[in-house]
């Protein structure tokens, strides 16, 4: 065989050789951004989805208010509001599932008719209140009872004027607001003549907003046994400004009811009675932020008081992505959102199903 | 040259498409930026939706007209996510900075840094016009 073929032959199979590897590192060097690509495709559809659920008002639009209506098209937004992101109080509210008329998560699922997409959404207020009795100062005729109030982000300390309601057996104070800076105590003092339990809401609104609201409640025992958790005794369902209140024992007697904002508290009236339910009107107060219901009762002959806000936030409802095997592909969205003129965080989880 | 060294010169070609060829995806790969221009877009939609909720009901204006800088400061510092520093400068109708105090909450330290404009009227019976620039970046 001549030298040059041979020169030849080893220069084409060095050729197809090199060829061959340049290709596989090449492939290797550019899946990282071809999944990249595919990545941000499924990520900017999931962004889109995630506003579709915000911005959408569905079908039937009023579906929120009416308890047996169940939307063919999931959207959460207010009809007819000229602000985005502006979300309605029932349609929200049937998303928690304390509410009666909550919608389940295959409904919601069937009406979003994107089969190939599961989905979590979480509102809540955007800082947090938090209560905690430090305190008692016995004396002869009554008792008093040191609470700390924080108000903050994420630890981060929150400016806010504050204002609390204190209601027992018979008894009902609201307290003058007051600004905090973060970190504040708070005094409540109860008459031995006062039996049972007692409720501390303490509703926060942040100074540099008013639109800014959240809120923190308590219960304690006062001359009476270890309370018990909220929603025991009743099952409450706040639904276009009417209160239901479901009794979950049937030996439960309602005392008083009281509908608490930050500038404004009433009693509420009864509008309806059956066997073992109560339907309350719920008033239009003007102020930013939720409204707060509380009912006072006796399960026989011990007393308590519940309490549900309206819109029922916080909420969480959906697929919970924390158990899936495959994170790789869940998106998470964060929103700020305007639910009854107060704002709230939003976060919207987006994965395949 | 004689016909002995062809082969070589076939050996160098190969060498040389070979060379091309790696060096082509190598460029290519390094100028792939999408990754980044994703994050960046996140982050700018995030201090937009802020703008847009504080400017729903007029109270951007407002603290803008109040000279309020401090509370558009921790209005923005409650409404945008922990973790996020921002840098607001507001401008008037011909460019002009109106805002004489920082709105900021941090120094930058973050790598990512997104750009957000947004044009507010007030809505008062005086009709202004105001221009905000708005630089976010993750904490590092």
């Amino acid at each position: 065989m001549p030298t040059i073929s041979i020169d030849t032959f080893f220069a084409c199979s060095l050729m197809v050789l090199l060829v061959l590897s340049a290709m596989a590192a090449s492939s290797l060097l550019l899946s990282p951004h071809i999944n990249g690509v595919s990545n941000e495709n499924i990520s900017e559809r999931y962004a889109e989805i995630s506003k579709y659920l915000l911005l959408n008002i569905g079908e039937p639009q009023d579906w929120g208010q009416n308890s047996q209506t169940i939307p063919e098209i999931f959207g959460l937004a207010k009809a007819g509001s000229e602000n985005p992101y502006e979300l309605d109080i029932d349609k929200v509210s049937r998303l928690n599932s304390e509410n009666l008329y909550a919608l389940s998560y295959a409904t919601i699922f069937s009406a979003l008719k994107m089969p190939d997409v599961s989905f979590r959404i979480e509102l809540k207020p955007i800082f947090e209140v938090a209560i905690n009795l430090t305190a008692t100062y016995p004396s002869a005729n009554e008792i008093t009872y040191q609470f700390e109030i924080s108000t903050g982000k994420q630890g981060i300390p929150v400016q806010v004027e504050l204002k609390s309601y204190v209601i027992a057996r018979s008894y009902f104070e609201a307290k003058n607001a007051f600004v905090s800076s973060g970190d504040t105590y708070i005094n409540v003092t109860l008459s031995n003549a006062v039996e049972g339990h007692v409720l501390l809401i303490v509703i926060a609104r942040s100074v540099s907003n008013t639109k800014i609201v959240s809120f923190g409640t308590y219960v304690f025992a006062h001359n009476s046994g270890e309370p018990n958790p909220n929603v025991t005794f009743l099952r409450f369902s706040p639904l276009n400004y009417t209160l239901n209140a479901s009794c979950i024992y049937p030996e439960i007697t309602l005392l008083d009811a009281y509908a608490l904002a930050f500038n404004y508290y009433s009693t509420l009236t009864q509008t309806a009675n059956s066997n073992q339910s109560v339907e309350y009107g719920i008033p239009h107060f003007v102020d930013s932020g939720p409204t707060l219901m509380v009912i006072t009762g006796l399960n026989s002959t011990s007393f308590f008081a519940e309490w549900v806000a309206y819109p029922q936030i916080p909420l969480e409802i959906g697929a919970d992505f924390a158990d899936s095997n495959s994170l790789s592909n869940v998106f998470a969205y964060r929103y700020v959102v305007t639910v009854n003129s107060a704002l709230y965080e939003c976060r919207v989880w987006l994965g395949g199903s | 040259m004689g016909g002995r060294d062809k082969g070589q010169i076939r050996i160098v070609e190969a060498f040389l498409s070979v060379l091309i060829i790696f060096s082509a995806f190598t460029i290519s790969a390094n100028l792939t930026v999408t990754q980044n221009r994703t994050k960046n877009d996140d982050l700018a939609s995030v201090g937009l939706q802020a703008l847009i909720m504080l400017d729903s009901d007029g109270s951007l204006a407002k603290y803008i007209g109040d000279e309020n800088w401090n509370g558009l400061r921790d209005v923005l510092n409650l409404i945008l996510p922990t973790g996020v520093c921002f840098n607001m400068t507001v401008y008037d109708e011909q460019m002009q900075q109106i805002n004489a105090d920082t709105i900021s909450n941090g120094g930058f330290g973050g790598q990512q840094i997104a750009f957000v404009e947004y044009v507010c009227a007030s809505r008062g019976v005086t009709f202004h016009c105001y221009i905000i620039h708005l630089l976010l970046a993750v904490v590092a």
